[in-house]
C-alpha cells in the first residue's frame, strides 16, 4: 500500500540543483493552483496581490536556480535606487554619471558570471598566460533580466519613461515568473502600467492563453524533447561518426528543436501572462517562413532584436554615423577574418576573402551613393556580433553573429542591387518559394555553429553533409528514423499554419464549455506521457 | 464579460482531478506502469511496487547467470571464475592471483626489454568503440614508448571513419569495389579487419602521422589475398611485381624514413586488404575494428586463410572486444544466444593462432534511458558475466574494462562530465575517454608484466 512521504514532501518546497523547477513538473501544477487562487482572492487588494506575485516570482525562481536569487533582488534594489536617482537628478551629467553607475553594475555582474571564463581562456590561447579557469556557475536567467535593467535605466535617463514608484512595481516587472527562465525580454513602458490594474480578463483572453500555453507545452515537451533525446543530441555530439544525410537531418532537427523550444517557452510565458490580464508582446512569428534574413530578424526572438535595436544599433550610430565602437569592432572584425582565414587558406586567398568583405560592406554606399550606408552596415555587423555574443561566451556564437551579421549586409545589397529588376516576380508565388528555402537552409547553416561543442565539431559536421552525403542510405535511414521524420514532419506542418488560422479557431470556440478545454488539456497530458515513456531511437550505422 | 473566475475554477479543478487520477495511478501502479511518468504524486509517494526494474537483479549486482555455463567452472579447482568481477587486472583465472595471466606474451616482452631484436605484434579486435584508432593508439603509444617500436600497424585500404583518424591520415580513388563483414557477397576470403579490396588503376596514399623521426626506417607492408598468377602494382609511381599466394601474402612495399606510400592496384583481379607500417623491432599495434559487429562475423572467415595469417603475420596476443552490439535494446538480460555464437569463433581463432595469447575484453558500459533518467542497460552485468564466462571456457583471459571504466551508470557520468569523456548516445567514450580506457588497459597489462617479472626472478 503505498504511503505518503513526509520527508520528501518537505524536500520538494526546497531547491534541488538536478531538477530545477520548470513549466512542466508536478511541481507547477500545485504552484499555480495556490497562486491562481491567491491571486484571484486578492484581485481587487492590489498591494496584497501584488506582495503575493512577488513571493511567488521569487519563490519560482529560487526554485529554478537556487540562491541565485539574491541577485534577482540586489539588481532591483541597485536599478530601482539609481533609476530614481537619476530621474531626480538635476544636471546632465549627473544624469549620465548615474546611468554609467548602473550599466557598469549590470554589465560587470553579466560579464563576470558569464564572460570570465571565456577571456580567461582567450588570454591563455593568444597571450600564452597560464590562469586556471573559475569554478563560476551561470545564474539563470541573468542574460534576460540584465537587459531589461538596462534598457528600464537607459529609458528613464532618456526621459522616456517615469521610474516606478513602488520597489515592488520593480521587482515585479524583473521577476515576473512567466518569463524569467528564458525570456521574453520584457520593457518596463509595457509591463509597469499593468501591473496595478483591476484584474479583467476576456473570454477570448482565455482561450488564447489556453491556446498558447498548451501549444507551447506541446512545442516543447513533445516535439523538442523528442528530437533532442532521440536524435538530434547524438549526432551532434559526434558528427563524424554519421554519414551526410544524418547530418543534415540533425541540423533540420536542430532548427525545430531551437525554435519549438524557445518559442514554446515564450508561448508559455505569453499565455500565463494573458490568464493573469497582462499583455506581452509577441515574441516569434513563424521565423522559418521568412523571405529574407531581415525578415528572420522580425520574426524570430522579436523582443531580443528590437532590444538591440534600441539599446545598441542605434546608439552605435544606426543607419546615420559610425561611432568609436563601430570602428573598433569593424576592425576587430577584420582582423579576426584574416587570423582565421590565413590559418585555413594562404596569405593570396586570405587577402581576397578579406577585401571581397570589405566591398561587401562598401557596396550599398557605391549603389545608393550615400557615404553612410557603409557606417549602417557595421554598426549591423557589430550590433550582429555583439548579439552573437550575449547567447553564450563561446567562438561559436560569435561566428554565429557574424554569419548572420554578413547575411544582412548581402540581403541590403541584393534588395539595392535587383529591388527594381525584380520588382515584377517578387511577389510570385515560386520567387519567394526560393527565397524561404535559401533563408531557412543559411539559417540553419548558422544553427550548426550555435548548437555544436565547438567551431572544430561545426566544420566537421558541415564537412559531412558536402562531402560525405550518401544517398543510398536513405533506406536504413527511413526505417530506423520513422518517428523522428515523422515528428519532424508535424513541426514542420505546425509551423506552416499562418497565425491568422490560429485565431479564427479561437474565435469560433473561445465560448465552448470548461469542460471541453479541461478534456483538452488531459488529452495532452496523456499525449506526453506517451511521449515520455516511448522506447529510444537508437542511432544505426549507415554506412554499410 | 470578465473571465476571470473561468480562469480560476479551471485551474483548481484540473489540479483537483489531476491529483485524483494521480492517486488512483499510485494505488495501482502495476495496471499503468506508462503513466507513473505523469503521476504528480510519483515523488512524494513511497512505492513498495515500483521496483520494476531491480526484478532482473541488476540493482543487487547480481547477474541473470546463464544455467549452462556457470556449471563447469566448479569442476576446476585451482581456478576462480570470480576474479572477473575486479576491475584493473588481467586475469587468466588462476586461484594463485600472484601468477601473471598473460604468460607467453610478457616472456616475449621481457625478452624483448632485455633487448632482444624481434617484434611483437598485438592484434586489437574491436567494434566501433576503437574505430578511428580510438584506444588504440594511446595504447600502441604507451607500448612503443615502453618497449620500443614504431609504425601504426595494419591500416585497411579504405574505412568510414578514416577521416578521423588522426594515426594515419590517407586518400583514395572512388572507384575501389569493396566486400565486407556487411555487404552482400562470400566473405571466407575477407581479412581480419573485415574488409577486401579490389579495382584497376585504382589508387591509395597513406601516411603514418605516428612516426616521429626514428633513427630505423618504416617498413611498409601490401597485405593482399590469391590471384591467379602475379600481378603487378605501383609503389610510389614504381611498378612491383606481387607474387602469386594459395591463400595470403604479405609484400614488402618500401622501407624508408618517411611513412608515406602511394599505391596503384593494376590489376582487379588482385584481391587487397591493406598496408601495415611497421618496424622489425618492437611493438606493433594493429587496430581491426568494424562498426556493429559482434565478434561472431570471423566465423565466416576460411580457416586455410586464417591458417596463413598466422604464418605471414602471427600475433603474439590478441585482444578481442566486443559487447556492445549485441547490448542494443534496453530490456535485454540474457545473452545465452551470444555465448553460443562466439564460442566456436573464439575457439577457430585460438586454433588458427595457437601460439597467441588471447584476451577477451568486456564490453564497457552503456546506458539507456529508462523513463527520465540514462542508467546502464539493465542486462550489464548479465553480458559480462557472460563474456567471462566464455573466457574461462576457451581458457582466454580476461579484462574487465565495465568495472575498471567505473561499473554502473559510469558511462552516464562520462558523458554528463565537463569536459564530457563520452558521446551523449551513451554508449561511445570519446578520445579524451578513450584516451583513459588505454592507459587502464596498459597500466592492467603492465601490472601483469611485473608480476611476470617478479615470479620469473623468485
Amino acid at each position: 500500500m503505498p504511503a505518503l512521504d513526509i520527508a520528501e514532501l518537505g524536500r520538494q518546497l526546497l531547491y534541488d540543483p538536478k531538477n530545477p523547477l520548470l513549466f512542466n513538473h508536478g511541481f507547477f501544477v500545485f504552484f499555480f493552483t495556490i497562486f491562481m487562487v491567491l491571486y484571484y482572492y486578492f484581485r481587487n487588494n492590489f498591494a496584497v496581490r501584488r506582495y503575493i506575485f512577488c513571493f511567488f516570482s521569487l519563490y519560482f525562481f529560487y526554485k529554478a536556480s537556487g540562491f541565485f536569487v539574491v541577485f534577482v533582488i540586489i539588481a532591483a534594489i541597485v536599478d530601482y535606487l539609481v533609476s530614481n536617482a537619476i530621474f531626480r537628478a538635476k544636471s546632465k551629467q549627473g544624469k549620465l554619471l548615474l546611468l554609467i553607475v548602473s550599466i557598469f553594475f549590470n554589465l560587470g555582474l553579466l560579464f563576470y558570471f558569464k564572460y570570465t571564463n571565456f577571456f580567461i581562456a582567450c588570454s591563455n590561447e593568444f597571450l600564452g598566460t597560464n590562469f586556471n579557469l573559475l569554478n563560476i556557475l551561470l545564474p539563470v536567467g541573468i542574460s534576460f533580466y540584465t537587459f531589461e535593467n538596462l534598457s528600464y535605466t537607459i529609458d528613464i535617463y532618456r526621459g522616456q519613461f517615469e521610474p516606478a514608484r513602488k520597489f515592488s512595481d520593480y521587482l515585479l516587472f524583473l521577476s515576473f515568473f512567466p518569463k524569467l527562465v528564458m525570456g521574453p525580454i520584457v520593457r518596463a513602458h509595457d509591463f509597469v502600467p499593468q501591473i496595478n490594474k483591476p484584474y479583467i480578463v476576456s473570454d477570448k483572453d482565455f482561450a488564447k492563453g489556453f491556446y498558447l500555453i498548451l501549444s507551447g507545452l506541446f512545442k516543447k515537451l513533445v516535439l523538442s524533447d523528442y528530437l533532442t533525446l532521440n536524435y538530434v543530441d547524438y549526432i551532434f555530439d559526434d558528427p563524424a561518426r554519421y554519414t551526410g544525410l544524418e547530418n543534415l537531418f540533425a541540423i533540420y532537427g536542430y532548427a525545430a528543436v531551437i525554435y519549438c523550444d524557445f518559442s514554446g517557452y515564450s508561448d508559455v510565458a505569453l499565455g500565463i501572462a494573458r490568464w493573469l490580464g497582462f499583455s506581452i508582446p509577441v515574441n516569434f512569428l513563424s521565423p522559418y517562413q521568412s523571405k529574407s534574413i531581415t525578415e528572420f530578424w522580425r520574426r524570430w526572438h522579436i523582443s531580443l532584436s528590437s532590444w538591440l535595436k534600441d539599446y545598441l544599433y542605434i546608439p552605435l550610430g544606426g543607419n546615420r554615423k559610425g561611432t568609436v565602437t563601430t570602428w573598433i569592432f569593424t576592425l576587430a572584425f577584420f582582423a579576426g577574418v584574416f587570423m582565421a582565414c590565413l590559418k585555413l587558406f594562404n596569405l593570396s586567398v586570405t587577402v581576397i576573402i578579406s577585401l571581397l568583405l570589405l566591398l561587401l560592406f562598401l557596396l550599398p554606399a557605391f549603389i545608393s551613393k550615400q557615404v553612410k550606408a557603409i557606417s549602417a552596415g557595421f554598426n549591423l555587423l557589430t550590433t550582429m556580433l555583439l548579439g552573437g555574443f550575449w547567447h553564450g561566451a563561446s567562438w561559436s556564437f560569435i561566428i554565429w553573429g557574424i554569419l548572420h551579421g554578413i547575411a544582412l549586409a548581402v540581403h541590403k545589397s541584393w534588395m539595392l542591387l535587383t529591388g527594381k529588376a525584380l520588382a515584377g516576380i517578387s511577389n510570385s508565388r515560386w520567387y519567394n518559394a526560393i527565397t524561404i528555402i535559401i533563408t531557412f537552409h543559411f539559417v540553419c547553416l548558422c544553427w550548426v555553429f550555435f548548437k555544436a561543442a565547438d567551431v572544430a565539431a561545426a566544420i566537421t559536421m558541415i564537412k559531412q553533409v558536402l562531402y560525405d552525403f550518401t544517398p543510398d542510405a536513405w533506406p536504413g535511414f527511413f526505417a530506423n528514423y520513422r518517428s523522428v521524420l515523422a515528428i519532424l514532419l508535424l513541426a514542420a506542418l505546425l509551423h506552416a499554419i499562418p497565425d491568422s488560422f490560429a485565431d479564427r479557431v479561437i474565435d469560433k470556440f473561445h465560448r465552448a464549455p470548461l469542460l471541453a478545454y479541461i478534456s483538452l488539456f488531459f488529452l495532452f497530458v496523456l499525449l506526453y506521457g506517451f511521449f515520455k515513456s516511448s522506447e529510444q531511437v537508437l542511432p544505426i550505422y549507415l554506412k554499410f | 464579460m470578465n473571465s476571470n473566475r473561468r480562469i480560476v475554477v479551471f485551474v483548481l479543478s484540473t489540479c483537483i482531478l489531476y491529483l485524483l487520477f494521480s492517486l488512483i495511478f499510485s494505488l495501482f501502479p502495476a495496471k499503468w506502469p506508462s503513466l507513473q511518468r505523469i503521476n504528480l504524486l510519483s515523488d512524494i509517494v513511497l512505492q513498495d511496487t515500483l521496483k520494476v526494474q531491480s526484478s532482473a537483479g541488476t540493482e543487487t549486482g547480481q547477474a541473470v547467470v546463464p544455467d549452462t555455463l556457470i556449471a563447469e567452472p566448479a569442476k576446476q579447482p585451482l581456478k576462480n571464475l570470480s576474479l572477473y568481477t575486479l576491475p584493473h587486472i588481467v586475469t587468466s583465472f588462476s586461484a594463485d592471483t600472484a601468477q601473471p595471466a598473460l604468460q607467453q606474451f610478457l616472456q616475449k616482452l621481457a625478452a624483448l626489454k632485455n633487448g632482444d631484436q624481434k617484434q611483437i605484434r598485438i592484434g586489437y579486435f574491436g567494434d566501433s568503440m576503437i574505430e578511428g584508432d580510438l584506444l588504440t593508439q594511446t595504447f600502441r603509444r604507451l607500448f612503443q614508448d615502453y618497449f620500443g617500436g614504431s609504425g601504426a600497424g595494419f591500416v585497411p585500404i579504405s574505412c568510414p571513419t578514416s577521416k578521423i583518424r588522426q594515426t594515419v591520415t590517407d586518400n583514395y580513388s572512388g572507384g575501389w569495389q569493396e566486400v565486407n563483414f556487411k555487404s552482400k557477397g562470400k566473405k571466407d576470403k575477407l581479412f581480419l579487419s573485415g574488409y577486401l579490396f579490389t579495382g584497376e588503376n585504382e589508387w591509395v596514399e597513406m601516411r603514418d602521422r605516428t612516426v616521429k623521426e626514428s633513427p630505423a626506417p618504416v617498413e611498409m607492408y601490401l597485405y593482399y589475398g590469391h590471384a591467379d598468377g602475379s600481378m603487378q602494382v605501383l609503389v610510389n609511381g614504381v611498378p612491383l611485381t606481387v607474387p602469386e599466394q594459395p591463400n595470403f601474402g604479405k609484400l614488402l612495399l618500401k622501407r624508408n624514413k618517411e611513412p608515406y606510400v602511394k599505391l596503384v592496384s593494376s590489376d582487379a583481379r588482385l584481391p587487397l586488404y591493406g598496408i601495415s607500417f611497421e618496424t622489425p623491432s618492437g611493438v606493433i599495434v594493429d587496430n581491426f575494428s568494424f562498426r556493429g559487429i559482434s565478434g561472431v562475423e570471423f566465423g565466416a572467415i576460411d580457416t586455410a586463410f586464417l591458417n596463413a595469417v598466422a604464418q605471414e603475420n602471427n600475433f603474439d596476443l590478441i585482444i578481442f572486444q566486443y559487447g556492445v552490439n549485441v547490448l542494443f535494446r534496453p530490456n535485454d538480460t540474457n545473452f545465452n544466444w551470444y555465448a553460443r555464437m562466439l564460442k566456436p569463433v573464439v575457439q577457430k581463432m585460438k586454433r588458427c593462432f595457437p601460439t597467441s595469447d588471447m584476451l577477451i575484453v568486456s564490453t564497457a558500459d552503456r546506458a539507456f534511458r529508462y523513463g527520465d533518467t540514462y542508467k546502464s542497460a539493465i542486462g550489464i552485468d548479465s553480458l559480462v558475466h557472460t563474456q567471462a564466462v566464455l573466457a574461462y571456457e576457451t581458457g582466454c583471459c580476461f579484462y574487465n574494462q565495465f568495472a575498471t571504466m567505473g561499473g554502473h551508470n559510469s558511462i552516464v557520468d562520462w558523458a554528463n562530465a565537463t569536459p564530457a569523456l563520452a558521446n551523449k548516445d551513451y554508449v561511445h567514450p570519446n578520445h579524451r575517454g578513450a584516451e583513459l580506457l588505454a592507459g587502464h588497459f596498459f597500466n592492467a597489462i603492465m601490472r601483469d608484466y611485473n608480476k611476470y617479472i617478479h615470479y620469473n626472478r623468485n
